[in-house]
Parts: C-alpha cells; structure tokens; sequence
C-alpha cells in the first residue's frame, strides 16, 4: 500500500483544467517533491489529495483510504500547511500547539506532552509564550508546519513551506523538514529548484497540469541529459519528456 | 461538540485580545450612557424626552452594545475566511456545526458579559442620579438571550457572504440602523407615522422594545411577550440562516 497514491486525477474550473490526469504513488517514509512553475496545478493537487477540492475526475488515496469517500479517515492521518501561514495570530505559540492537538482528539498528559515535543523539535523554546503575530515569517512558518504536525499524521503536506522566506530562514526549516524524513511521508510542493534537490527523495515535475516526469535527480539527468536539476526541470519543462 | 468547544475557545481568546472589542463593546455603550445621563440630568425634569430615564436608556444602551457583537463576529468569521487559517482547519475532522457553534458561543458569552456590565453600570448609575431601576432590570436578560443570537446571527452572515473589509462595512450600515430605527437613541412610538412603521419592520425595534418592558417590569402582551416572540422568530431565522450560508459556503469551497 502507498502512502499516498493519485490515479488519473483531473480538476476542472469554469475555463481551465487545472490538473490534467495525474497519477503518482509516493511510497511511506518517503519525501516526494512536487515541482512546478506557479500555476502548474501543484497546489490544486495538494488541495485534492487533502479533501480540499473535489477532483472532477479519478480518484486519490491516502494509506488507502479514499480522498472522495473514506474524508473522515483521510483528515484523521495528514496534517497540512498551506502557503499562506494559517496560525491564530492573537494566541500564543503555545496556545496555537494547544489548539491543534485539542482539534486533532488530544487530551490531557497526551496532549501537553506533544505540544512540548513540538517546541522542542522546532526549538521554540524561547517564543512559545510570545503572540504568533509578533513572529517573524520563518518562525510563523516553523509554527504552521508544528500545528501541521502535531497530530502525528502519516502524511504532512507542505505547501511551499519557505516561499517568501529569507536564505537564513529558508535553511533553517530544510534542516527541520530533513530530520522529520523518513518518519513520515511528505508532500512538498516548491517552485525552488534547490530545496527539490536538497529535501526530496523524489521529484515530480509539474507543467500546466501535466505530470511531466519523476523520479530522483540522478533519474531525472539522465532522462534530460542535463546536470543539475534546474537543467533537468528546465529541458522536462521545455520538451516534456515522460518517466 | 468537543471540537466546537475547542474551536469557540480560540475564537473567544482571539476576540477578547482585541483592545478595538473593548472599546466598541463595552466603553463605547457606556460612555453613551454616562453622557445621555448627564444630559438627561441637564433637562428640567418633564421637558426632555423619558427615552433618556436611565430605566429607558438602559435597555437601548444594551442593544447598542449587541450591534458591536455582531460587528466583531462577522470581524472574526471574515478574517478566518480571509487567510489560510479555515482552510487548515478544514482539514482537520471538525465540522460544519463544529465552526458554526465555534462562532456563535464565544460571542454569546462575550454579549452575555456586556450585558452584565451595562446592568450593573446602570444601577451605579441609577442610585447616583436617584433614578428609576428597580431589581425588574434582571428581568432585561430574557430578550437579550434571543437578541443577542439575532445579532450574532447577522454578523455570521456578514462574515460569511463578505470580505475582511465588506463584512464591518455592512455590520456599520445595521449599527447605524439599529440606532436610529432600533429605539435605542429615541422613541418612535413618540414620533409615530413613516418612522414608526419603518421601526416597526426593523427587528432592532422589538429588542430595545421588549428589553425596556422587562427592566421596567412590564410583563404585558403588547409591550413585552409579542416583541419577545418577534425577537426570538428573528433570531432563530437568522441563525437558521447564518448555519445555512456557512455550510454552503464551505461546501462550494471545497469543491
């Protein structure tokens, strides 16, 4: 079974298809990089496999459970953090931690000791009492992805995770983002070359829609006769070779 | 149910870390009523208007402080709607009742509050001008239950249908009527003719009406039961309403 698995997944809006017939299978443990320009449907594909949008057509599972008929089952086991940051301005880092694991069915000792293993992981230490207002953006995202994570999903989805954000910042959430590798399936959609290549395990390319290729970098330089991924992503993007 | 709780609990912490709640909802209905009290005093009694009697001021001092409710409600539910915040929490197991419930409880305690500050501020006030409240004025918190959910029911709608900017926009546009039509700054039952019928098809009219029948310790049909029934039909349609367009909304965002 994989942990997240998409078979001929099609959005539509009024005037344009969004998502083109999109199969992938991302195996568990694994970090699967969604790679596209903006508008290449990445985001309406997290959105689908999320329950967020209902595809026009096909189907998507997550740990075999369906995206269209098991939506309980599915929002039970992922955790999401969308582009923009989605945290309670007004509450406190702590408070927003509380919140979520409170959502996601967690009480009493199970849910105190998750909230200080998220400040911990994230080292949030020295802000969990300060407003999420008053964070800057790299602590605001660090938060959304902990609120993300904090009920323990099978599958995170991470949409964009450091758009917007500085090269400091930025290298400070891959290096959180790769120690939760392999504990859990991730889902990471980015329109930066480099974090596909520093993060993913495998990377799909997206192109209006279409899933143009995937599979690792070397997978995708060899397909492309090209080094390096923006090379690859460039030629898959240009040519639209499939993998 | 949990989740709802959970939910309104945020909602309520997010509502009372707002300073602008504060000031609208509670210092705003009560510097009116110093300041109307003070021009009540200034009036040789039997020249001026009775509207301005702490027992009639009272009642219309609490529905204007109501209005504010449904302004920061529809704030609240708007700027959910505005950034990512719902759309994580859509996919979380919470739902439609979870948000609607989650909306409407913290608001109600939070209208419940003011209530009681407005009550107690106008017996300090009662007892200082030799006014004329008596221990009927508890009875004031039968109609605010069912005008307080109308309120709140309005500005779930607001906050559902509008954007961050639109929903307050509308919510000042129903504050300003509930002021001029609702009873709360004047009597139109004084005025009669256009305005009163006008009053009459306005549902603030029956809260600030029904409200000042009970402080006063009128438990009469006309001035008290059939305004009440007016109010709680309208609170039940808006929140029927108000539950309605949520789930729609979030139906079609999700589609």
């Amino acid at each position: 079974m994989f942990a997240v698995e998409a078979r001929g997944l099609v959005k539509k809006y009024k005037t344009k298809t969004a998502v083109k017939g999109l199969d992938l299978s991302v195996e568990e443990g694994e970090l699967f990089a969604l790679l596209g320009v903006n508008g290449a449907g990445k985001t309406t594909t997290i959105r689908m496999l999320c329950c967020l949008s209902t595809p026009t057509e096909g189907e998507g599972f997550i740990c075999g459970n369906s995206v269209l008929s098991q939506q309980d089952e599915v929002k039970r086991i992922i955790g999401i953090s969308p582009q923009d940051t989605a945290v309670a301005d007004k509450l406190t880092v702590r408070e927003n931690l509380i919140f979520m694991a409170g959502i996601q069915g967690f009480e009493g000792e199970k849910k105190a000791d998750a909230v200080e293993k998220m400040i911990k992981i994230f080292k949030m230490q020295d802000c969990a009492d300060q407003k999420a207002a008053s964070l800057s953006g790299g602590w605001k995202r660090k938060l959304s992805i902990a609120m993300a994570l904090i009920g323990e999903p099978k599958v995170l989805f991470l949409d964009e995770p450091t758009l917007g954000l500085d090269v400091l910042a930025r290298r400070e959430l891959w290096k959180v983002i790769k120690e939760l590798k392999s504990r859990i399936t991730i889902i990471l959609t980015t329109h930066y070359m480099e974090e596909a290549e520093a993060l993913a395990d495998r990377i799909a390319v997206m192109v209006n829609g279409e899933l143009k290729a995937v599979g690792t970098l070397a997978e995708l330089e060899a397909l492309t006769g090209q080094t390096g991924l923006e090379n690859a992503f460039v030629a898959i993007a240009e040519g639209g070779d499939e993998v | 149910m949990k989740r709802a709780k959970i939910f309104g609990g945020r909602c309520l912490k997010e509502m009372l870390r707002d300073p602008l709640s504060y000031i609208f909802c509670l210092g705003f209905p009560l510097i009116m009523m110093v300041i109307m009290t003070i021009i009540d005093q200034s009036i040789p009694e039997g020249k001026g208007p009775d509207i301005f009697h702490i027992g009639n001021l009272t009642a219309g001092i609490i529905v204007f402080g109501l209005t504010f409710t449904m302004l920061f409600t529809s704030i609240n539910v708007a700027h959910d709607r505005g950034g990512s915040f719902l759309v994580r929490m859509y996919a979380t197991p919470m739902k439609s009742t979870d948000f609607i419930l989650g909306y409407i409880i913290p608001s109600f305690i939070i209208a419940v509050a003011q209530t009681v500050v407005s009550i107690v501020s106008a017996v300090i006030v009662s007892l200082i001008t030799d006014g004329d409240i008596g221990i009927s004025v508890l009875a004031g918190f039968i109609p605010i239950i069912p005008s307080a959910l109308m309120f709140i029911g309005f500005g779930l709608i607001a906050g559902t249908l509008l954007s961050e900017k639109g929903a307050p926009g509308i919510c000042s546009v129903f504050i300003s009527l509930a002021g001029m039509l609702g009873g709360i700054w004047f009597d139109p039952e004084s005025t009669g003719g256009v305005m009163l019928t006008v009053s009459k098809c306005m549902p603030f009219y029956y809260c600030t009406k029904s409200t000042r029948a009970a402080i006063a310790g009128d438990f009469s049909f006309d001035a008290f039961l059939l305004p009440l029934i007016v109010v709680i039909a309208c609170a039940v349609a808006a929140l029927i309403l108000a539950g309605k367009l949520f789930k729609t909304k979030m139906k079609a965002d999700l589609a």
